[in-house]
């Protein structure tokens, strides 16, 4: 076998990693649930709800980390769309209007920080910073306002009851995980965003426009948080000050399992964040179910830590080859 | 004769499939400026790297004054005798020229509280650039604000400083100015002098010719043959560089100024800081204007100017269509294409593949019906490109990073030409590509002006502004001191006292 092929086929390798890894943890949860005696129809429906959210908001996050820069800012915008969400049902007894308001305000929230970007000159994960401050802080204002004791805003279950079903749920995630792909692969607007996310300079001196990719990818992104938020409602039609608080590390975290580039730029994948955020919800499960102590979410966490650090390694070794110095 | 201060025996070095070392052999002497000459790819720089300790090779020994040579790092190379000043930019912008300088032992800066003094950073920095001849720039000067050429000259001091016993130059000259040559010379010079070695690394074989005392030949990972001083014959250099005789003409063959009436492209009094003032010219159909100076000239940042990426303080860009040109978005638009003299940082996106970096600006041309990107149109485009340009890759999913500095130049030629540019702003297109790629470059622009297209190519080099264009502007402190016309019997010396 030629060095040539024995190279092509390492890299072919590396990059079937993420899934490869999606199978083992599957098999591994599998395992884990038949050896702890649990009913597996009723955890793979845990796992798919809780990884639903996090990779319908990563799928649109995918844009935005393509750009070679990141939104700190996801978490708190779903929370704040879905917030909003109910507070518009609450006043309006319309189901339509909320789920306007929802996508409005995700889309706005997303918008805004790639605006204020755009305005001041500033990288756009800086406003994304200071964007989660604000919009964590209107929630809580609203939340603790309006839910009172009780410590949350919710809308009566019958409401959402019947979009709170796998088959309704896994359509929606496959429309708008089909759409993204469709744009990040096939329209002038993907590539484009891919070649702004590699080489920012070089994307200008080929006339493409940033700003203006940026706010397109802020927008997908946008779309995601929006869904997220309807899907997080659906799930559970109650919002605390906590709803979705970790979804912005944990999207991080995900799309690197996925087999997504730190930096973004042309070897971005759309798919690492469906692959990603159910490995990554895998992951976490396996762990909790099979670590019976009080220790368990700290364990959890550092194991997490290592496997991303092992995916981070294993994966940039697929482009971290050797110089060839000329 | 004296031992060689460096031996490198029966060293291969291998990067996947390439094959880059194929058992070299090379020895350099005390006092002994080595010049290492060979196409793109031939393997001085990676032989050169290996001896400065960037990587290693997969076999072979090396001994440096009689001792084995393994050096962990450039660094530890440095500090133990061997320097290496790099083809593309070795430096980190987003800190200070000082900062840059002392990188690896910027411990030995802190002061009594344990934070790194500044001062003394600052003021060491400007004693080892003056200490080269360096003026103008400071250790206080932010990297990212230098020029290339600027850069350069400060990776030359940081090497220089550590007192090497052998510093490799890696094709730089390109990146260059006259003044900085002239202190790259010296301090090559005053190294022979000094006893110590030098390996050079250039394209340009009257510089290699001038400058060395000896010329060891690569192609394709092997030497092919060492010259002494005395031996030293442009043809028969020319000859074992390439294995082949150089065919058909190499600059144009007419000497005729032609053109058509046609002005597709004119600069109306360009003002811009004190780099461009007063800046008017055009360019016409099936011309191609050659844009001379030294390196702070204005040049550069004409041709920036005229692809619309340099906000002007006064003055218009006005393509044929009599569209004003505000932006690298509008110019694209009016089909003009620009080549940066900085190549890895202006012009391509290394991570990305040879396909992403041609297609990027042609996909207007190979969308389908339905206005989307597929595969079989990319895939089909791209393929042109790298066939006509003979781009030497894996295949087109190959990352260019991984390329060499020509067949990277062809890749940013394809992704302009592929997109049907009209007009071609070059800005030293040649900087850094052996011999038979410029002259694939060279033929390649007069095919493109014998189809019309309008060229205006940006060089710091004379005799390719001499041989390729039909008009030359020549500028200094941001005006165009001076025109000439394509002629038999125009020369270096009547171009050049216009620009210094």
């Amino acid at each position: 076998m030629t060095d040539k092929r024995k190279t092509n086929i390492k890299q072919k390798l590396i990059s079937l990693l993420p899934i490869a890894a999606l199978l083992v943890l599957f098999a591994a949860f599998l395992a884990v649930v038949s050896i702890n005696g649990y009913r597996l129809d009723m955890y793979l429906k845990i796992v798919f709800n809780e990884a639903l959210v996090l990779v319908v908001v990563a799928t649109g996050a995918i844009f935005i980390y393509t750009l070679g820069t990141f939104d700190i800012s996801l978490g708190a915008s779903t929370l704040f769309a879905a917030t909003m969400g109910v507070m518009t049902y609450n006043n309006t007894q319309s189901l339509i209007l909320m789920i306007v308001a929802i996508f409005a305000v995700g889309i706005t929230a997303s918008l805004l920080n790639s605006i204020l970007a755009s305005v001041f000159h500033i990288p756009p994960f800086v406003t994304t910073v200071a964007m989660m401050s604000v919009l964590s802080a209107l929630s809580a204002q609203i939340i603790t306002s309006y839910g009172g004791a009780l410590g949350g805003i919710s809308i009566p279950s019958e409401v959402v009851k019947p979009f709170d079903n796998i088959g309704f749920k896994a359509v929606l995630l496959i429309a708008f995980f089909a759409i993204c792909f469709f744009v990040f692969q096939f329209t002038k607007a993907g590539r484009r965003m891919k070649f702004v996310g590699g080489n920012p300079i070089c994307a200008e001196l080929t006339g493409i426009k940033a700003s203006k990719y940026t706010i397109l990818a802020f927008v997908m992104a946008g779309i995601g948080i929006g869904l997220g938020a309807f899907l997080t409602l659906c799930y559970t039609p109650s919002v605390t000050t906590t709803t979705a608080s970790s979804i912005g590390m944990n999207i991080f975290i995900a799309i690197v399992f996925g087999g997504m580039p730190i930096s973004g730029g042309a070897r971005s994948k759309i798919y690492a964040a469906l692959i990603g955020g159910f490995s990554y919800i895998l992951l976490n499960d396996i762990l909790e179910i099979g670590i019976d102590s009080s220790a368990a979410y700290g364990i959890t966490q550092v194991i997490s830590a290592v496997f991303f650090l092992a995916v981070v390694y294993v994966t940039s070794m697929n482009y971290r080859t050797a110089l060839l110095p000329r | 004769m004296n031992k060689p201060v460096l031996e490198m025996k029966n060293i291969s070095k291998r990067f996947g499939s390439v094959v880059a070392l194929n058992k070299v052999d090379l020895a350099v002497y005390p006092g002994e400026i080595r010049g290492l000459i060979g196409e793109n790819g031939s393997g001085k720089s990676t032989i050169s790297s290996i001896a400065a300790g960037m990587q290693k090779a997969n076999e072979g020994e090396i001994s440096f004054k009689g001792n084995r040579w393994e050096p962990a790092s450039m660094i530890d190379a440095l500090n133990k005798g061997i320097g290496m000043v790099v083809q593309e930019s070795g430096t980190i912008g987003g800190i200070s020229v000082a900062e840059n300088m002392f990188l690896a032992e910027l411990g030995s800066f802190k002061n009594k509280f344990g934070l790194v003094d500044k001062n003394k950073l600052e003021r060491k920095a400007d004693e080892a650039l003056k200490s080269v001849g360096i003026t103008g720039i400071s250790g206080r000067d932010a990297m990212g604000r230098l020029d290339f050429q600027d850069r350069k000259l400060v990776e030359i001091a940081k090497v220089i400083m550590k007192n090497p016993d052998i510093l490799i130059i890696d094709e730089t000259s390109t990146a260059l100015s006259h003044d900085g040559r002239q202190i790259m010379y010296s301090l090559i010079r005053k190294m022979r002098d000094d006893g110590k070695s030098v390996i050079f690394i250039s394209h340009d074989l009257d510089e290699i010719m001038e400058v060395c005392d000896t010329l060891t030949v690569l192609r394709d990972g092997n030497i092919i043959r060492t010259f002494e001083k005395e031996e030293f014959d442009a043809d028969a250099i020319r000859s074992s560089m390439i294995g082949r005789e150089l065919k058909g003409d190499y600059y144009r063959a007419d000497t005729e100024c032609t053109s058509l009436d046609e002005v597709v492209l004119s600069a109306q009094s360009l003002n811009y800081k004190d780099n461009l003032k007063d800046v008017s010219l055009e360019l016409h159909r099936g011309e191609i204007v050659g844009v001379g100076g030294l390196a702070s000239s204005g040049m550069h940042d004409l041709g920036e100017a005229l692809f619309g990426a340099l906000k002007l303080d006064s003055g218009h860009v006005i393509c044929g269509s009599g569209k004003e040109i505000l932006s690298p978005h509008n110019a694209m638009g009016q089909k003009i294409g620009y080549v940066s003299k900085d190549r890895d940082q202006k012009s391509l996106c290394l991570d990305a593949s040879i396909k992403d970096n041609i297609a990027i600006a042609g996909m207007n041309i190979f969308k389908n019906k339905m206005n989307l990107v597929t595969s079989f149109g990319e895939k089909k485009y791209v393929k042109k490109q790298v066939d006509e340009l003979k781009i030497k890759c894996s295949d087109m999913d190959q990352a260019v990073s991984q390329l060499s500095g020509g067949n990277k130049q062809k890749v940013v030629f394809g992704k302009w030409i592929g997109c049907g540019s009209e007009i071609l702003i070059l800005d030293c297109p040649t900087r850094g590509v052996d011999i038979g790629v410029k002259q694939a470059m060279y033929q390649l622009m007069v095919k493109l002006k014998n189809e019309g297209k309008a060229i205006l190519m940006i060089s710091e080099e004379l005799p390719e502004l001499i041989g390729m264009s039909d008009r030359i502007l020549i500028m200094k402190d941001g005006e165009i001191t001076r025109e000439f016309k394509r002629s038999s019997t125009l020369s270096e010396g009547d171009i050049i006292s216009y620009m210094i």
